[in-house]
């Protein structure tokens, strides 16, 4: 079917600079969470879907952000890669570098990034019978999403921390690397 | 207003579409969710609008859409639309879209060519002026992603109600 | 300068959400339960904005008595005092009525339940994922934005 319009794939890639209002957003993904919870039985599986969600689009943002970057270069050290996950993916999803990126004092293949106020768990009041409800699962698919599509697999997940003095805790991201990814890792030159 | 990125927002919806398609298969079925879910979204979404607009009423059915149009799309969606096509007794006009965020780098695949895949605004625009009693029926006329040139939403009144007491008076 | 109770019904009459922060005579000494309160407060408002409208010396096209309304139409009720208390409202043109109840001294409130409508209700409310409209809610993110919001202003 010729069209005047050009082919999806021969159109240019939009700069990514328009814009929507978070309450769109936010609808919409109050939304989802309503429907993901008639599909399932208990809050794991509900976390799970929307983590699925999240990993498909995590997928999408790695090729994209790759691109806009201008970065020919792969991330092949894993501090590069989580560094990447800090700033430019945290900048391109909430607009700004997330606050902390540390290491797990437990165990070496876990790293946690940490964050508060993130607009998917800011309107949110879970009641009582959704217990540990975190729709932080979604950003933590998107972060496995890009990481594995980067060549580090992990396990990712979303975290309520609780900080004294603050009425709301803050969101912990943890990811824990499969051990493939540690072992090369170490056998690269450092520097 | 707080504004994010709008590739996020039509990568979330993406998604969602994708696990609709998974979950119920068949085409029709995924139109009429898409539907359900944009009137569930609509019910709430009135609110913020009359909150943020500060509209308080409108004069007739002309200018409850040309609000939803140019107030309502810029409001949410960052773009606006254009009220045409009126028929002669005023009850039935075309919304027309020009940029649509939810499409963004979309492309039908070949089993899809049924796929509504903007009918959630359908439903939000159905659920949120059922909110201010007015019942209209709302489908896409025109569809960039099956060929057209534009988005085209067809917008039919079906009737506006008035404030009733909703207790039966007994007591 | 005190709050004692809130409202918040929906089009259908269904109280969506009460919290009082002083309540001196309590519910069972006045309507009896507290659906039988919340019943007659919308029943009360119901009323009293028909009667308005009907009574309004300055329109034409005067509403009927006891006639249907249309939304947004004729004139709008927003407050009556008692020796007591004062009684502020707000209609939307979606059919969401909030009342709060203050201490008699208090002004126009007119603009700050506008403010809570569109920023506290709309944003811990309808924007909860786990919120179905229609229903009542118990949601103490706004419950402690609306006490803060109110605190805040009571100072002015």
């Amino acid at each position: 079917m010729f069209s005047g319009r050009l082919n999806l794939i021969d159109r240019p890639l939009s700069k990514g600079k328009s814009e929507v209002s978070l309450s769109a957003f936010s609808f919409l993904f109050s939304e989802m969470v309503q429907y993901s919870q008639t599909q399932v039985s208990n809050i794991g599986e509900l976390e799970r879907r929307l983590e699925d969600a999240g990993y498909s689009i995590g997928l999408r943002l790695l090729e994209m952000l790759c691109f806009r970057e201008r970065n020919s270069k792969r991330e092949i050290k894993l501090l590069d890669a989580l560094k990447f996950v800090h700033s430019t993916v945290w900048k391109y999803l909430f607009g700004r570098q997330a606050r902390d990126l540390e290491q797990s004092n437990a165990a070496d293949d876990e790293y946690m990034i940490s964050d508060s106020d993130l607009f998917v768990n800011k309107f949110i009041s879970v009641p009582k019978d959704m217990g540990q409800l975190n729709c932080a699962a979604f950003v933590a698919g998107i972060v496995r999403g890009v990481l594995d599509s980067a060549g580090f697999p992990a396990r990712v997940t979303a975290h309520f921390v609780p900080v004294p003095g603050q009425p709301r805790p803050k969101t912990t991201i943890l990811m824990k690397f499969d051990a493939s990814v540690l072992q090369r890792d170490s056998a690269l030159p450092s520097g | 207003m707080e504004t994010i990125n709008s590739e996020i927002f039509t990568l979330m919806y993406g998604s969602i579409v994708r696990q609709l398609i998974t979950d119920l298969e068949d085409i029709t079925e995924v139109n009429k969710q898409l539907d359900t879910m944009g009137y569930n979204i609509g019910v709430r979404l009135i609110d913020e609008f009359l909150a943020k607009s500060r509209t308080a009423a409108c004069t007739d059915f002309r200018d409850s859409t040309e609000k939803v149009a140019k107030v309502g799309f810029r409001m949410f969606l960052n773009t606006t639309a254009n009220v045409t096509n009126w028929n002669p007794e005023g009850t039935e006009c075309s919304l027309v879209l020009e940029d649509n965020p939810l499409t963004d780098f979309v492309e039908l695949p070949e089993g899809c060519s049924k796929l509504k895949y903007c009918n959630v605004l359908c439903g939000v625009i159905r659920g949120a002026l059922e909110m201010v009693n007015v019942q209209v029926e709302c489908d896409f006329a025109k569809d960039t992603l099956r060929g057209d040139e534009l988005n085209e939403i067809r917008l039919k009144l079906i009737s506006e109600g008035t404030e009733a007491y909703p207790f039966k008076d007994d007591d | 300068m005190v709050c004692y109770n809130f409202y918040i019904f929906n089009r259908q009459g269904t109280c969506l959400c009460y919290h009082e922060w002083q309540r001196p005579k309590s519910v069972k000494q006045g309507a009896g339960t507290p659906s039988d309160d919340q019943k007659m407060m919308f029943g009360l408002f119901f009323s009293l904005k028909t009667f308005a409208a009907a009574m309004d010396p300055r329109t034409e096209n005067k509403a009927q008595l006891g006639g249907p309304l249309r939304i947004g139409g004729a004139c709008t009720f927003h407050s009556y005092a008692t020796n007591n208390y004062k009684l502020h409202f707000l209609e939307s043109p979606s059919g969401i009525k909030i009342i709060l109840n203050t201490s008699p001294e208090i002004g126009d409130l007119r603009d700050h339940l506008s403010t809570i409508y569109g920023s506290i209700y709309v944003e811990y409310v309808l924007k909860n994922p786990v919120y179905m409209p229609g229903k009542p809610f118990r949601c103490q993110y706004f419950i402690g934005a609306l006490t803060k919001y109110l605190q805040d202003c009571r100072l002015t």
